[in-house]
């Protein structure tokens, strides 16, 4: 079959071939499939997941998240230093470490970086408020003082999502979207060809930190010369790309097409697990859901079991699970969960009565651009009128979705996802100005304190509180955890499957 | 013939002034907003308004439209939200492969359809001519798309002739970006080819009744002198409008099949753009399309001309 694939092509082609490939000198090369463009390659201002997958490779931040999702140095040398009641921390910068320009990196560079990512990111702006100042206490040390103690810092500056992305002062001194991409990473922007492929190469003077690899954490070292993220918009393409060996790696696969990879050489699936979390959530602002007894109503109608299999069909791509969290992580509480998976309707109506509910049409916003979303949202509707809701289901593009949420007047409840995140402040629902407005004072006040609290114990009592809330205001309904599906190529090794796939430490066979 | 190109030409600025309000129209009238979708689905209320405003989406509509054909009529088609360059070079950059998609698949449909419709007509009533004619209704129903998946299927995936999808690696020379066209090619074409071949077997049986037909077989000539020189030439013109035309659809973005393939083309652009709402790269696209396929239109008119001398501008 080879001597027949390479004579086809000799036949068929050799007379058009002109001249080799440019990229022919290269020793190890992979093409990745991700599922589009990803546009301006900022990982500071711009928050989807696939700039922060790709990102990662070419800017670093002072922390990365080590398997345990605990912050652990990555450009800092060591921990911070929290003192003064925990509002004052001293980073400990490493020596020795050189952007992709060729200059060198001080505690100037990290100080502009951080200013830069407190005014452009959203990951940053919510730590802004708590700020006072950034300063250099000499050229490898930086200090954040803060107004009042803020336990997620150390979290935040940790997160590739919205990156406190460290950068030469220079290209820090704008808050405008990058066009020039000088990180510290592993591998640096060599080209970008939108909708065709984004091209990095390994930078020879990269300085690695210390350490075991551990997650995103620990030492780094890249092995493949050069990396390949090709936009793949379709996901039965990025699947057939796999089986053919035309792609080394595949993210977000749809899991009706795991099948195809069985009896297969070239490919293996790769489940992703902790991923992500689906969830309705609801106006609190204005209209019916307004008033927690019609939440908690539809709270109790809800069947996220056969919303899940409706979704996934296959239980190996989803957890019914209530805590936020997912089991193996700090966080995780399935104790304090009430309320979850009921599927009562005789309670639903009782508390629809009881709260005065008059048919109003419930206005829900879903999207097929999200198949699993939808197919989630169909059976809620009839979850929802089995107990004597009126719905409006309305399906949207989800562009259209995205922007009719801003609008409190025209929706009362919308069907979203949320991807793991390693720090519970980080979940948008947390904050009062994300759509759905979930501002009490309980919340606030639970989450305050959990904000404040600096002793890693304590935080895991006092979310638990925050999680408690969640149960008993339904701000929104958690219908279960779900995994992702990706693919890697057999000959590819040290692959650590994860949220955010990265190809450092990663090895390919010829 | 100048007077001609002159009114043409009239007509056509027209024209595309009225597809540029419409278009404006059209994607604002959609709803979405492209300053959501670029922060994604953590953004607040707040930080998309901070973006609209960054963005000048928060001027109102007049003053967004007076702007918008001033940028027109200075040739300046305005600058990608998404992209942050230029909509012209973002339409440039995918020129050249929506050009060869466009050239490769009219040349197998034309090639196919073509010499296989003079067939079925030559052969009127035979076998031959019912195979033809069920054949090309079939392809004629299939979707490309599904053509599309079928070759990768068989012919990349399990034979590995050709790529599964892309325009080829960094570097890549012109054999192995054509290497690259073929499966979308033949999945155009096919479809394409049915269209053509049925045109040109009505157009043939059309004028192989006309009486120079018969005079020219009465002077002597042999049948396929008859069939080629005198039949074929007349028949050409409606056989000619469907090419253009779908030289004209195929330039505005085989959008399907360059999804299904993943290739970076104008269809491509088009339909990333929709999705993103961004505005200047749909309006731009668009009204550049538009254009060329009015060109196209013109082009084909004035061949009628060259084809049958009894034409006349």
């Amino acid at each position: 079959m080879l001597q027949l694939k390479s004579g086809f092509t000799a036949l068929a082609f050799g007379a058009l071939l002109m001249g080799q490939p440019a990229q022919a000198q290269i020793k190890s090369a992979i093409d990745i499939a991700t599922i589009g463009e990803p546009g301006p390659l900022d990982p500071v201002t711009v928050t989807s997941d696939l700039v922060s997958i790709i990102t990662q490779h070419v800017f670093e931040t002072l922390y990365a998240f080590d398997a345990k999702w605990e912050a652990a140095p990555l450009l800092a040398s060591a921990l911070p230093t929290i003192t003064d009641g925990g509002t004052l921390y001293t980073v400990p910068l490493r020596t020795g470490v050189t952007f992709h320009d060729g200059s060198a990196m001080g505690a100037d560079d990290v100080v502009a970086s951080l200013q830069r990512w407190l005014k452009a990111s959203p990951r940053g702006k919510l730590a802004a408020p708590a700020v006072e100042t950034v300063t250099a206490k000499d050229d490898h040390t930086v200090t954040i003082k803060l107004k009042q103690p803020f336990a997620p810092l150390l979290p935040l500056l940790a997160f590739q999502n919205g990156a406190a992305a460290i950068m030469p002062k220079a290209l820090a001194a704008s808050t405008d979207t990058l066009k020039t991409y000088i990180g510290t990473g592993p591998y640096k922007i060599a080209e970008q060809k939108p909708d065709q492929y984004i091209r990095m190469v390994r930078f020879d003077r990269y300085a690695s930190p210390a350490g075991a690899p551990s997650g995103y954490a620990g030492a780094r070292k890249a092995e493949i010369e050069e990396l390949r993220f090709v936009p793949v918009p379709n996901a039965t393409t990025r699947v057939d790309g796999m089986l053919a060996g035309q792609y080394q790696f595949a993210d977000s696969l749809p899991t009706e097409l795991a099948p195809k990879f069985k009896g297969q050489t070239a490919a293996k699936p790769i489940m992703v697990k902790p991923f992500g979390w689906a969830l309705v959530i609801f106006n609190q602002k204005t209209g019916p859901m307004t008033n927690p007894v019609v939440r908690q109503a539809a709270q109790a109608a809800l069947a996220p079991e056969d919303m899940l299999l409706a979704a996934f069909g296959d239980p190996t791509f989803f957890q019914l699970e209530g805590s936020i969290y997912p089991q193996g992580t700090p966080f995780y509480d399935e104790a304090g969960v009430k309320g979850y998976n009921q599927h009562d309707q005789k309670k639903a109506a009782a508390l629809l009565k009881q709260a005065g509910y008059k048919g109003e049409p419930i206005k829900i916003l879903t999207s097929p651009q999200y198949d699993f979303l939808y197919k989630m949202s169909l059976v809620a509707q009839q979850n929802l009128q089995e107990a004597g809701f009126t719905v409006d289901l309305q399906v949207l593009d989800w562009a259209t979705l995205l922007s009719k949420r801003s609008d409190p007047a025209a929706w009362d409840a919308f069907f979203t996802f949320h991807t793991f995140v390693p720090e519970p402040s980080l979940i948008t629902i947390m904050n009062p100005a994300y759509p759905g407005w979930w501002d009490t004072p309980e919340k606030k006040a639970a989450l305050d304190a959990f904000n404040l609290e600096t002793d890693p114990t304590k935080r895991v009592a006092d979310w638990k509180t925050v999680q408690g809330l969640f149960y008993a205001q339904v701000p929104a309904i958690k219908i279960g955890a779900f995994y992702s599906l990706s693919a890697q190529s057999q000959k590819l090794s040290g692959y650590t499957p994860t949220e955010w796939p990265f190809f450092w430490n990663v090895k390919v066979s010829q | 013939m100048t007077a001609y190109l002159s009114r043409r030409f009239a007509g056509m600025v027209v024209v595309m002034l009225m597809v540029a309000a419409i278009v404006f129209v059209i994607a604002r009238v959609v709803p979405g907003d492209p300053a959501a979708v670029m922060l994604g689905s953590n953004a607040t209320p707040a930080d998309v308004a901070a973006l609209r405003t960054q963005l000048g989406l928060d001027q109102p509509l007049p003053v967004q439209f007076v702007l918008y054909i001033r940028d027109i009529l200075s040739f300046n088609l305005g600058n990608s939200i998404f992209l942050n360059r230029p909509v012209v070079d973002a339409m440039l950059d995918r020129a050249e492969l929506t050009s060869w998609l466009t050239g490769l698949s009219v040349a197998i449909a034309v090639l196919i359809g073509v010499p296989v419709g003079v067939l079925a007509a030559v052969r009127r009533g035979t076998l031959l001519d019912q195979a033809v004619t069920a054949v090309s209704m079939l392809a004629a129903s299939l979707p490309s798309f599904w053509v599309g998946l079928t070759l990768i299927e068989y012919l990349a995936v399990r034979l590995g002739w050709f790529p599964v999808a892309g325009y080829g690696n960094p570097g890549a020379g012109l054999g192995e970006r054509l290497h690259h066209l073929i499966l979308p090619a033949v999945a155009l074409g096919l479809p394409n080819s049915a269209l053509i071949i049925r045109f040109t077997r009505t157009s043939m049986l059309d004028v192989l009744h006309e009486d120079y037909v018969r005079t020219a077989r009465a002077k002597g000539l042999g049948p396929w002198a008859v069939i080629i020189k005198h039949a074929f030439r007349n028949a050409l013109i409606p056989v000619l409008t469907v090419i253009g035309l779908t030289i004209a659809t195929l330039i505005g973005g085989a959008i399907v099949t360059e999804t299904v393939f993943g290739l970076p083309g104008v269809g491509n652009l088009i339909v990333s753009a929709v999705l993103r709402r961004d505005y200047p790269v749909i309006q731009g696209a668009l009204l550049i399309i538009s254009g060329l396929y009015v060109l196209i239109n013109m082009a084909v008119d004035l061949l009628y001309a060259v084809v049958d001398p009894r034409v006349r501008y």
